[in-house]
């Protein structure tokens, strides 16, 4: 599998978006129109509380060349969760799928804790407005922490497949601090839940279905599923669990492995699907993919460096 | 109404020495009939840090059977660690509540975690012992019963029930947080899930108690016992704001039910109240209802929720 860089698509920065924000547009997600492409992603304000970030939702409405920008939302697509809710301090990220005459919108929530810095849980809102605005079915989330997966489920992935629900996200195995001065890092890894309704979900549970490059302390983030010619795909990333902001092959890089029958995984992602020239916007971290199929081509949406702060680009599947 | 003849109260933790985890509070009993003691599981608190915040441990009493006014035994340890790092129970286990599984003993409690914009956050565990209910060990670092759409907050108070091979869990779920003077003060209301097993749980998403004293009222501590063909629930009510205090401070309420699920509340009839002075004359709450050769008792703390121990109430007449 070979893919083609195509660049950076979408700069925030050059743009006017809501709520104050000014940098960051994370974890690009698409959904497919008849004669447009609306991006999904995740920008951020600052709380004038503390100058913490709050994640918020955006989009970006592209021609079907991925190229030329139609708009950017200025409006509110989805509000951020209530005082001591989940989705409090943050939705990073959206993802979308068509479902009936409805829109459905799986957020990652963030909401922020003392003793580490943050938890997530993931919530479902439904847009009746073709995706413009999402409407919360319930102030909690349908998915969270439990038994065996103790923190930190998020990155919610969902595809109908044979009239089943299946969800790709990811749990933390855990937080640990990894030097007496440093905040604590945590670990997570990709699991996988079905539903009939796309509410009630049962998990696999603590089930890591993506087997580690790195060891046990490989993060995993983000999957995202496409099904090209029978054969099903997840692409994510993936990095060290600790010093990964700064440190040199420690960050984020794209993950890859295939099932051809949503069970059993395959890793495949040596030699890595990306690379980073230096100098690029993506040379020293490639994260937060997305994959999507527009007019017979598929495209992986991603983040560079420092997670997203200069937006996205794209790179295209060669066939 | 029922008439409830109150005991005094039997425990007091500031009575206890040699224990740097036990220095006051003896909150949410629950009881567990041995040979000849009841024990019964508390949670207190050691010393609030610098900061003045608390954790919460679960330990256990043993009372004499013969005389529940006769310490025998105050449990060593706690009876279950906190949780580690960015766990749900990282900050307190309490409440607890006990039920015999055939030789094992399963608790359910809450776990406590501290959030940043409102203080705290709750979900319910779970833990079996093996040694009649003298040590617990966690089933999973995660909890069993945690936020759904209609739950987003605060899971606690669990009130673990087995009626006919199914298991009920009786709790508590947040439905807000109201800023009161600048402070965060959590509303929740009484909610039941049902297994199988114990562990995978079905919630039924229905508040089983109507609210009475405002819409915002809390209600804590949902105690079913069953007598008579009857189901019973002594449970504890508050006002949402200036609850720390005899004004709008914690009551015990009553409700009854034939089916576990359609629950008539009438207050009238739970038949206990704050007295007029003593160690239970601002509040009453947490009740536990358990029969004891013959008896039924009720174990319920008094002002500043159990700070200063737990009592005991004896009912005349009957639960009908």
């Amino acid at each position: 599998m070979r893919w083609k860089k195509l660049g950076k698509i979408f700069d925030p920065t050059e743009h006017i978006l809501l709520d104050g924000c000014v940098q960051f547009a994370q974890s690009p997600q698409a959904l497919v129109f008849d004669d447009f492409v609306r991006i999904y992603f995740s920008t951020r304000s600052v709380d004038p509380s503390n100058g913490k970030y709050l994640s918020h939702i955006a989009f970006v409405e592209m021609r079907k060349n991925l190229r030329d920008i139609i708009r950017v939302s200025n409006h509110t697509v989805i509000p951020l969760g209530a005082l001591g809710c989940f989705d409090e301090h943050g939705i990073f990220p959206l993802n979308v799928l068509r479902h009936g005459d409805a829109v459905y919108g799986y957020t990652c929530g963030w909401n922020r804790r003392v003793s580490v810095s943050v938890d997530t849980a993931i919530g479902l809102a439904i847009s009746r407005d073709n995706g413009l605005t999402f409407e919360r079915i319930g102030d909690g989330p349908v998915l969270a922490a439990s038994l065996r997966e103790p923190c930190l489920v998020g990155d919610g992935f969902v595809k109908v497949i044979d009239g089943v629900f299946h969800m790709w996200y990811i749990f933390g195995t855990g937080w640990k601090q990894y030097a007496p001065d440093a905040a604590p890092d945590r670990t997570y890894k990709i699991g996988h839940a079905t539903s009939g309704d796309g509410i009630n979900w049962v998990k696999d549970e603590a089930h890591q279905i993506i087997p580690d490059r790195l060891g046990v302390s490989e993060s995993q983030a983000l999957p995202t599923v496409i099904e090209i010619t029978g054969r099903y795909h997840l692409f994510f990333c993936y990095r060290e669990s600790f010093d990964f902001r700064n440190g040199k092959g420690r960050g984020y890089r794209i993950g890859h492995a295939w099932s051809d029958n949503l069970s059993n995984w395959t890793r495949n992602d040596e030699p890595p699907l990306l690379q980073g020239a230096p100098g690029e916007w993506d040379s020293d971290m490639q994260c937060y993919p997305h994959v999507f199929e527009c007019d017979g081509k598929v495209y992986l949406l991603y983040n560079g460096n420092e997670f997203g702060r200069a937006g996205f680009g794209l790179a295209l599947m060669h066939t | 109404m029922f008439h409830w003849k109150k005991l005094g109260k039997a425990f007091t933790p500031q009575e206890v020495t040699g224990r740097d985890w036990l220095k006051e509070f003896a909150q949410a009993p629950a009881t567990l009939l041995l040979d000849d003691v009841v024990r019964v599981y508390f949670s207190c608190r050691p010393p609030a840090d610098a900061n003045g915040q608390y954790v919460s441990y679960s330990a256990f009493v043993d009372l004499d059977r013969a005389d529940l006014f006769k310490v025998r035994h105050v449990a060593e340890r706690p009876i279950l660690n906190l949780g580690g790092l960015g766990e749900f129970d990282e900050f307190g286990t309490y409440p607890v509540s006990v039920i015999r599984d055939g030789g094992d003993v399963r608790a359910y409690y809450a776990g406590w975690t501290r959030c940043e914009s409102v203080p705290f956050n709750v979900a319910i565990g779970c833990a079996v012992s093996r040694d009649g209910g003298k040590t617990f060990s966690k089933l999973g670092t995660g909890p069993i019963l945690s936020y759904t759409p209609d739950e987003p907050f605060v899971l606690s108070g669990p009130k673990i029930r087995c009626y006919n091979s199914l298991w009920y869990l009786f709790y508590i779920a947040g439905r807000k947080w109201k800023m009161v003077d600048g402070l965060a003060e959590p509303v929740y209301k009484i909610r039941m899930a049902t297994s199988e097993d114990g562990i995978q749980w079905s919630k039924l998403n229905k508040d089983l108690i109507e609210s009475c004293i405002e819409e915002d009222e809390a209600q804590a501590s949902p105690d079913v016992f069953y007598s008579n063909g009857k189901f019973h629930m002594f449970f504890c009510y508050r006002y949402s704001s200036h609850y720390r205090g005899r004004q709008n401070g914690y009551r015990i309420g009553y409700a009854s039910s034939t089916n576990l699920v359609d629950w008539v509340r009438d207050d009238s009839r739970a038949g206990i109240d704050v007295s007029e002075q003593g160690w239970d004359a601002e509040m009453i709450s947490y009740p536990h209802v358990f029969e004891l050769d013959g008896s039924i008792y009720m174990a319920y703390l008094g002002d500043q929720v159990g700070r200063y121990g737990f009592g005991l109430a004896l009912l005349k007449g009957e639960l009908e």
